[in-house]
């Protein structure tokens, strides 16, 4: 699986954001590092949303701050309104800051327990100066009510007051304040229970036709991401498995990765039999990765050439991609 | 949290400091008689036993309630400055480089080390000894000089102590995804830093920096009692340090500083331990 | 089948400075030996005190409880604690959530898997590591001499629920609580926990009360489901059962707002609106009244008793589904 290629980049016109070749390494002491991001190549147009799915530790939350250039990246390219975040000095990037806002997993985390919702919400219209103090004022109200949080009884209280689904709601409306164009939300749905998880997701969807935007979807559960998507980006230690339309996704995975996790999403109905366990064991570690395809340790499919040689995405007709030397038919 | 809902050892220790800082602010006009004018007709007068002297007088006939008094305004000033200079040093530091990280973090922590293995009394004596001496014996050296050597020299103390628990603080609170929101918001560092890190910091810091009042005053006394503290003024720590020798025959003047100095300590670090739960139980809201 | 665990009109309320906290409100279930028993709520919804609390484990002073804990013919309701304390590990035995600080992080695996047979079953070190082997062979975990001797940090998530499972396993309990065991790993770990569980739980021939907000995961894994809301179970019947006949409107609910692989998306999700109702403010109707979208009139002043049908299907609603209205 360990993918690389860039068949799956489209150029048109209305591109928004475009990675190429991102490495993104952690040193864990003087010689050693760890790549928690291995080459990874995509681009994204106007209006969609690229749901990036993988487990625990594939490097997704790490791809997700190293586009915002959260993180310092170590080679490869991040361009973003015209610029390679990668390049531009530190400065240029914060003033590109306001066109790209996150969203974080931890919804009470994410919001500074010493201020109000108010003061929170209105933070980034006052890091850029944006309007007269009254001007904020009302554009906060109206941010609070298009998430459903009436200000009025709300707005002077503090965030630990409140409860996940509510401060998620709170941190959505902070990151739309300075309507930027690119949103990324990491896990923001996986620290809520299953009922509040669809009013998050729905108002994220409403939002996003509200305000045009487009989205970077970071979640480790394929469930989840399927509302949402238009398209999905497999990762596996690093590296893209699979890109794909959510419904040839679903219905048919090409890589043996995704047909796993597909299968493994438990099914509320047990009338449909339930999955064997169709993956043995965990991850290996990304310090020493395996060669070849990182996938084949685990893989049911895995032959000797998956050892050798690392596979390349190709293209398998009607927009999906695979990098794998035997993909399911 | 309201002084109603203290415990009855915390409503005590906050009385007792509101009447160390009654005497610290008007100690110098209570009628009492001057603590530099010994009674040569009451000399180690006992306690209670005179109407003139409440708490008594040392084996010199100085009044010690007049002393106590008196002398809880160098004392408490003394910590309180040091404290107050050290804490702002300390938790400065201990925060950028907390923020920072990298070298300047690794050389902040490591002058912070080198300062606390240096017990507290040695750096003192050896500073008092470097820069409030006369080469020549014969002159005295100011006492408002040695007052701002012993405050340099407990300052020096308190820096890494304070400097310490910002660090800690601001290591935990950095990590949390609000201070990532803000850099993703584009706020600078310096923003951050005023913003997010140091409101929810100081509260460990006040926390820790009423304990560190206690200590300073201890410091302080220990440094007078090895004769390097205000000779000729007045504080507690001098006042125990004038008696020493007089414990067999005058024990009172040495305890009734002991006693005020060891109150103020406790409540201090009472107090302390208050906005530490307040603290710890805000945190678990979370 | 006889039976194993009991409650009977169990209630636990807590003292908080808002006022007395019912967090299970009259709770009648009874697990039968052998039995697999999912119970499933939103977070609020008791289903964790609950399954504490049948243990003993509420022993804190601002727990109250009422009604009667019965487990293997013992009223735990009335015993003492030591004879409770003698039900953990050999009778009941619970894993946790969060592995991680389930178990201590400064002890190797060894020697907090080996404690509970040298204190419980009296065991010698050299027997104490034979059956710690055995544990971990049965709970699947590759080459366990040398898994023995690794700190939980060296572990990685799976694998210390593993550890956890083992724990619980050591005294051979005949009934394991499973507190949202696998709410805090990756949907492949999941699966392969989730069958361990069922594995487990057919070969010791034990029961399970499996507790999670996830319908999804209890539907292929346990024989009954108790669906739990604001403290009361409101709905109770075989799993196939359940799903097939819903007459409870909120487990509807729940059942709409899990994003399914299995079915077209249509764009939006289906969600339940509003939030549970205050625990320290109990209202006089049914409880899930202000969110449910068939409510009537009656449903807001009079609270509905659990009914039964006759296949032991059991709700708690004036109006339910699929019957004549």
């Amino acid at each position: 699986m360990a993918g690389s290629g860039k068949v799956h980049m489209r150029n048109t016109g209305n591109t928004v954001l475009s990675v190429e070749d991102l490495v993104v390494e952690f040193a864990l002491s003087k010689k050693t590092a760890v790549q928690a991001v291995s080459g990874i190549s995509f681009d994204l147009i106007q209006g969609e949303t690229l749901s990036i799915v993988g487990e625990s530790g594939c490097g997704k939350s790490t791809l997700g701050k190293a586009i915002l250039s959260l993180l310092p990246v170590t080679s490869g390219s991040v361009m973003f309104a015209g610029s390679d975040m990668t390049k531009i000095d530190k400065e240029a990037v914060r003033n590109l800051r306001p066109q790209m806002q996150m969203i974080f997993q931890d919804p009470i985390s994410s919001l500074d327990p010493r201020y109000t919702i108010r003061q929170l919400v209105s933070e980034p219209l006052e890091i850029w100066s944006r309007g007269s103090a009254e001007e904020q004022s009302v554009k906060v109200d109206e941010l609070l009510n298009s998430v459903g949080i009436d200000p009025t009884i709300a707005g002077d209280r503090k965030a630990y007051e409140f409860s996940g689904g509510q401060c998620q709601r709170i941190s959505i409306a902070r990151s739309l304040a300075l309507e930027p164009k690119l949103l990324i939300c990491d896990e923001p749905v996986s620290a809520l229970d299953v009922s509040i998880q669809a009013q998050i997701l729905n108002l994220l969807q409403d939002m996003k036709e509200r305000y045009g935007l487009t989205m970077v979807f970071i979640s480790h559960d394929l469930s989840v991401v399927k509302a949402v998507s238009t398209r999905i980006l497999v990762m596996y230690l690093g590296k893209v498995c699979e890109i794909a339309t959510p419904d040839s996704l679903y219905d048919s995975p090409k890589h043996h990765y995704t047909h796993a996790l597909v299968n493994s999403v438990p099914i509320p109905d047990p009338s449909k039999k339930v999955a064997r366990v169709i993956l043995e064991g965990e991850p290996p570690s990304p310090v020493d990765p395996p060669s070849g395809c990182r996938f084949r340790t685990r893989c049911p499919a895995a032959t000797e050439l998956c050892a050798t040689e690392e596979p390349q995405l190709r293209d398998m007709g009607s927009g999906n991609y695979v990098a794998c030397h035997h993909p399911r038919g | 949290m309201k002084f109603k809902q203290l415990g009855i050892f915390s409503k005590a220790s906050v009385i007792w400091l509101g009447i160390v800082m009654f005497m610290v602010v008007f100690g110098q006009w209570i009628p009492l008689p001057k603590p530099t004018n010994f009674d040569i007709d009451a000399m180690g007068v006992g306690l209670f036993d005179s109407l003139k002297h409440p708490l008594g007088t040392d084996s010199n006939g100085y009044d010690l309630l007049s002393n106590v008094i008196r002398g809880a305004r160098p004392s408490m000033l003394i910590s309180l400055i040091s404290v107050g200079i050290g804490g702002l040093i300390g938790s400065t530091l201990g925060i950028i480089s907390a923020y920072k990280r990298g070298k300047l973090d690794y050389i902040v922590n490591t002058l912070f080390n080198i300062v606390l293995s240096v017990p507290a009394l040695v750096l003192g004596l050896a500073l008092v000894a470097v820069l409030a001496t006369n080469p020549d014996p014969n002159i005295e050296v100011p006492t408002s000089r040695r007052v701002i050597v012993i405050i340099l020299s407990l300052t020096i103390v308190i820096i890494p102590i304070l400097g310490r628990i910002a660090r800690g603080a601001t290591l935990s609170w950095s990590n949390r995804e609000f201070v990532v929101a803000a850099r993703s918001m584009g706020m600078k560092d310096s923003q951050i830093i005023m913003k997010h890190i140091v409101p929810n910091v100081l509260p460990a810091i006040y926390a820790v920096a009423f304990l560190a009042i206690g200590v300073v005053i201890v410091v302080e006394g220990s440094l007078s009692l090895l004769g390097v503290g205000i000779v000729d003024g007045v504080s507690w720590g001098s006042m125990i340090a004038r008696v020493r020798g007089d414990l067999e025959y005058a024990p009172h003047s040495m305890i009734v500083p002991v006693v005020v100095l060891a109150l103020t300590v406790i409540a201090c670090n009472q107090l302390g331990d208050i906005l530490r739960s307040q603290l710890d139980s805000r945190e678990g809201r979370l | 089948m006889s039976s194993l665990l009991s409650l009977s009109n169990l209630r636990i309320t807590f003292d908080t400075p808002r006022g007395q906290l019912a967090a299970v409100r009259g709770v009648d279930l009874e697990i039968l030996a052998g039995e697999s028993l999912g119970v499933v709520g939103e977070s609020g919804s008791g289903k964790t005190v609950l399954s504490r609390a049948s243990m003993g484990l509420l022993t804190m002073s601002t727990a109250h409880r009422s009604g009667t804990v019965v487990f293997d013919g013992q009223d735990l309701s009335t015993a003492s604690r030591e004879a409770v304390r003698d039900t953990w590990g050999t009778g009941m035995a619970m894993i946790f959530q969060d592995p991680m600080t389930a178990l201590n992080p400064v002890r190797r695996i060894g020697s907090q898997l080996s404690e509970g047979l040298r204190v419980r079953l009296g065991m010698s070190r050299k027997e104490a590591k034979k059956r710690s082997i055995e544990l971990l062979q049965l709970v699947r975990i590759p080459d366990p001499e040398k898994a023995l001797r690794k700190f939980p940090n060296q572990l990685s998530g799976g694998m210390r629920q593993r550890v956890m499972i083992a724990i619980a396993l050591a005294c051979n309990p005949k009934l394991l609580f499973a507190d949202e065991p696998t709410t805090a790993l990756d949907v492949t770990v999941q699966a392969q926990i989730l069958q361990l569980l069922s594995d487990l739980r057919q070969e010791l021939d034990m029961s399970m009360v499996l507790v999670t907000h996830d319908l999804g995961v209890v539907a292929g894994h346990t024989d009954k489901i108790a669906v739990m809301y604001a403290g009361e179970v409101v709905e109770y019947a075989e799993t196939k059962e359940l799903f097939a006949n819903v007459r409870m409107p909120y487990t509807e609910a729940l059942l709409n707002s899990i994003p399914r692989l299995d079915q077209k998306s249509s764009g939006r999700m289906a969600v339940i609106e509003g939030r549970l109702p205050d625990p320290t403010q109990p209202e006089p109707g049914c409880a899930f009244a202000s969110r449910c979208p068939y409510v009537q009139e009656k449903c807001q002043v009079e609270h509905p008793e659990l009914q039964k049908a006759d296949n032991g299907h059991q709700f708690r609603c004036h109006f339910p589904l699929g019957v004549a209205r």
